[in-house]
């Protein structure tokens, strides 16, 4: 391995900027980062090359760890936007600058400084100022002045960025080819997706400090795991589906899924699906789709862009209206669509048409977290969790929607499960005195994910996990992976082993935090700290909640029964946040192997 | 910039008669008048009052001292420079603020302000007195005096090209295996070259005229301590015009022809942007 990076992060005023990153780059492999503004992927280059230190983690170039190598003596080449280049100095003098503080010979110097210049295709350019060069050959110096004490690892933080579309094009292939003839090690931060795509063997996505997720660009595009990397890499709509034992359901009708297998969830569940706006199908009527039917709609909106044409559908309102996963301003539901030229000849569109859709392909987020659903007693207490900065902020990011089930008999001893339809998604319940009680109520009504809200809960800074039984660990982790990729948190697994355990049992506890980290590391590209502590489970959580403000708490059961048994002390009026989750049984569509 | 150009200012034409008419009835015409008086003095009387050992003393202590001045605002003015422009720290603000302080006090209440503090019987002159220096009443403090006169000048015109070196600059040569002298010397100093030129220019013009607080440092022992601009206004109190102004032609020839010099390099430094040192 080229570059491999070991749970560096980096905190500005204790948030961190960037979050258990972990990585690993192959020998001559382009690795492209890629995130919005302030995601991290700028400093996370800086700290590669040395530039800024770490709060935690290793960094190993060629299998040499260079976690406390200066920048100057750590060989990489680091290119920047504004090209950094010596304003003083000619085109020579700049490129020659890495010799000269090595105090190579002139004639050495000068071999490699004509080389240089040949693969960045600026020969006889020497003795130019760089104030008398173009953007782009003021981009390819910085390239060559980079490449000249022969770094082994190349770095380059959004090189294009002060450069129009056409020279960008030209620069990207000089870059790649000098990279391919080099074969160097290259990464390249950028957050224009196109650029990315263009360039890369192998994608990062970083969102809020975090690396989401990893992947050849087809593969991301195709299969992504996230909600953010699926929305980032070109346009997609989310829509809510139904996963049942007959298969996965949209609106009216059933469609073929990718990264799913139907009924193996044994009960229905909400699921969140992708589509792409080149899978969606539109035609006069039903009769006339080729693909699955998923309702009728009008024309709201028709953009030519040359090759392809943009058309925004409003999907008809009824009662099986397929939901999209975040509802227009106005509470509808619209959809983009991308038609090739083709599909306009055969079919001309104008905005206000009636068509029907249909959906080719959609693909499964393999997230649990689908939807959110306020659950109250009255109108008052739903209105007030409906305001809570939690919950905003969350559904906001999930781009998904927050809908409203008033439950008057939420809590009561007497559970009559045949009186209420199932609930999907997360529950969210307010964390009043009796919230124990209602959480048991809606665990014995099929809430898979309750979310238990203080009044005016902020984003947390710390999110605790713990589960009891070992049958909890992967529906846990994988609603905490899901959470965490939302909120700039660190994530801390808290194991509790019973006081009185034996000297033996030790190893045991060690083991289940390691199985734990390598199971969130593995299949959901979490980086988990983890903590053993020892004496009574709730006790202890609620100790370690009382060090620090803004935290969370996300609790996995194996048994309802665990609820009121083991972790009633801590839901007596909680302070925090309370995610807690029961599922019975994964199916096999929730695991990204899968997908 | 020709007035075929529309520009929100009135024309070329206009504004450089403007220009024309206020240099000259500013600087030229006085300046002029200066020569004319001093052209038209005995030969003898200008030799005896311009090579006099007390003028040629005083030569020495006004421009000597004015370059030493400058040298130091170089230095000094460049690390003030760098710390506010590099630095956050708290009552960052005041100290910008305190630059300023010597632009706007009276130049007698600063000679007042310094004497007081560096007299022997003053807050540090009682302990430099100990140590056997003596800053009041000597050279050093004619030296002292017009070093803080000229530091804002000096701070002020580094400062904006201090901000503009990119941090990455420093950055990319790191990465390139550049320590920080050599960052310091082959990268940093270089591009702000012109800016060090100015602010030294500046320095030293405003430390040559420096006429109110040193008079009330120096303590004006002829031959010693005395500058030329009091030896001026000495032959002035005299009524000896002719005298006052034959000394103002040698310092204004001699204070041109520096000023020339360094503005010439500065253009010169500007279009090569730095002296290439290998």
């Amino acid at each position: 391995m080229s570059i491999t990076l070991d749970q560096l992060t980096k905190r500005y005023q204790g948030v961190p900027v960037v979050n258990d990153v972990s990585l690993e780059i192959g020998d001559g492999e382009f690795f492209v980062l890629l995130g919005p503004s302030g995601s991290g992927k700028s400093t996370l280059l800086r700290a590669i090359a040395g530039l800024c230190g770490l709060d935690h983690g290793r960094i190993a170039l060629h299998g040499r760890d260079v976690t406390h190598v200066s920048a100057r003596r750590r060989g990489v080449g680091l290119v920047f936007q504004n090209y950094a280049l010596f304003r003083h100095m000619t085109v020579a003098e700049n490129i020659e600058f890495a010799l000269r503080v090595r105090r190579a010979r002139a004639a050495e110097r000068r071999r490699r400084r004509q080389e240089l210049l040949r693969l960045v295709a600026l020969e006889g350019m020497d003795d130019r100022l760089p104030a008398q060069l173009s953007g782009g050959q003021q981009q390819r110096v910085a390239v060559a002045r980079a490449l000249a004490h022969k770094p082994e690892v190349l770095l380059l933080d959004e090189p294009f960025g002060a450069l129009d579309a056409k020279i960008r094009e030209g620069l990207r292939r000089t870059i790649r080819e000098v990279q391919r003839e080099l074969r160097i090690t290259t990464i390249l931060v950028t957050h224009d997706q196109e650029e990315a795509f263009a360039m890369a063997d192998r994608i990062g996505v970083m969102n809020l400090g975090r690396l989401l997720e990893t992947g050849r660009p087809t593969d991301l595009y195709t299969r992504p795991a996230t909600r953010f990397v699926a929305t980032f890499l070109g346009a997609a709509n989310l829509l809510l589906a139904r996963q049942t034992p007959d298969g996965i359901f949209c609106g009216d009708g059933q469609i073929t899924a990718r990264g799913a297998s139907p009924g193996a969830a044994g009960r229905e569940r909400e699921v969140v699906a992708v589509v792409r706006p080149e899978e969606i199908e539109i035609a006069r009527s039903r009769e006339g789709l080729s693909s699955g039917y998923l309702g009728q709609a009008t024309v709201a909106e028709v953009l030519c862009t040359g090759p392809i044409e943009r058309v925004r559908v409003r999907l008809e309102a009824g009662p099986d209206t397929p939901l999209l996963a975040q509802p227009d301003r106005d509470g509808g539901t619209s959809l983009e669509a991308t038609r090739a030229q083709f599909e306009q000849r055969a079919l001309e569109l104008a905005s206000g048409d009636r068509v029907a859709l249909g959906i080719r392909r959609v693909h499964l987020l393999p997230t649990p977290l689908s939807s959110f659903t306020i659950c109250a007693k009255g109108e008052p207490a739903a209105a007030a969790l409906a305001r809570n900065p939690l919950l905003a902020d969350l559904s906001s990011r999930m781009k998904t929607r927050i809908r409203t089930r008033l439950e008057p008999r939420l809590g009561d001893y007497a559970i009559d499960a045949a009186s209420t339809a199932s609930f999907l998604g997360t529950t969210v319940v307010g964390a009043g005195a009796r919230v124990a009680d209602e959480a048991s109520w809606l665990l014995a009504h099929g809430a898979e994910e309750i979310l238990v809200l203080p009044e005016s809960a902020g984003v947390p800074h710390r999110v605790l996990i713990h589960w009891a039984g070992d049958a909890a660990r992967r529906p846990t982790l994988a609603v905490s992976a899901s959470v965490l990729r939302q909120i700039a948190a660190e994530a801390v697994y808290v194991d509790v082993m019973a006081q009185q355990s034996a000297a033996g049992e030790r190893p045991l506890g060690i083991r289940s935090l390691l199985d734990a980290r390598s199971e969130a590391r593995t299949a959901h590209g979490l980086e988990l700290r983890t903590e053993l502590r020892y004496g009574e489970a709730a006790g202890e959580l609620a100790q370690r909640l009382e060090q620090s403000p803004a935290q969370m708490l996300i609790i996995g059961l194996s048994h309802p029964q665990q609820l009121s048994a083991r972790f009633g002390s801590l839901l007596a009026s909680p302070r925090w946040p309370v995610l807690i989750v029961h599922r019975l049984q994964e199916s096999s569509a929730q695991s990204r192997s899968a997908a | 910039m020709s007035d075929t150009h529309p520009t929100v200012l009135p024309g070329f034409g206009l504004t450089l008669g403007f220009t024309t008419f206020f240099l000259s009835a500013m600087v030229l015409l006085p300046l002029a008048a200066l020569v004319w008086l001093t052209a038209s003095t005995p030969v003898a009387h200008i030799l005896q009052v311009v090579a006099s050992p007390r003028a040629l003393a005083s030569y020495r202590l006004s421009f000597g001292g004015a370059l030493l001045a400058a040298g130091v605002n170089l230095v000094f003015g460049f690390i003030i420079a760098w710390t506010l422009v590099r630095y956050e720290f708290p009552g960052r603000g005041l100290v910008d603020a305190l630059i300023d302080m010597p632009f706007a006090l009276p130049t007698a209440v600063s000679g007042i302000a310094l004497t007081t503090v560096f007299s022997q019987s003053g807050w540090l002159g009682h302990y430099l007195e100990l140590a056997g220096v003596k800053v009041a009443y000597t050279w050093i403090g004619v030296i002292l005096a017009m070093t803080l006169m000229g530091m804002p000048f000096a701070v002020r015109t580094m400062q904006p090209a201090l901000n503009e070196v990119q941090r990455e600059l420093e950055d990319a040569a790191e990465t390139l295996g550049a320590g920080r002298w050599y960052v310091f010397r082959r990268v940093i100093v270089p591009t702000v070259l012109p800016a060090l030129l100015t602010g030294f220019t500046l320095a030293f013009a405003r430390a040559l005229a420096e006429y109110g607080s040193v008079i009330f440092i120096s303590g004006n022992l002829p031959l010693k301590t005395e500058i030329t601009p009091l030896l001026i206004v000495i032959h002035l109190e005299e009524f000896d015009y002719r005298g006052a102004a034959a000394l103002g032609f040698v310092m204004l020839a001699v204070s041109f022809s520096i000023l020339l010099t360094l503005n010439l390099l500065q253009a010169w430094g500007r279009r090569r942007l730095v002296l290439r040192t290998s």
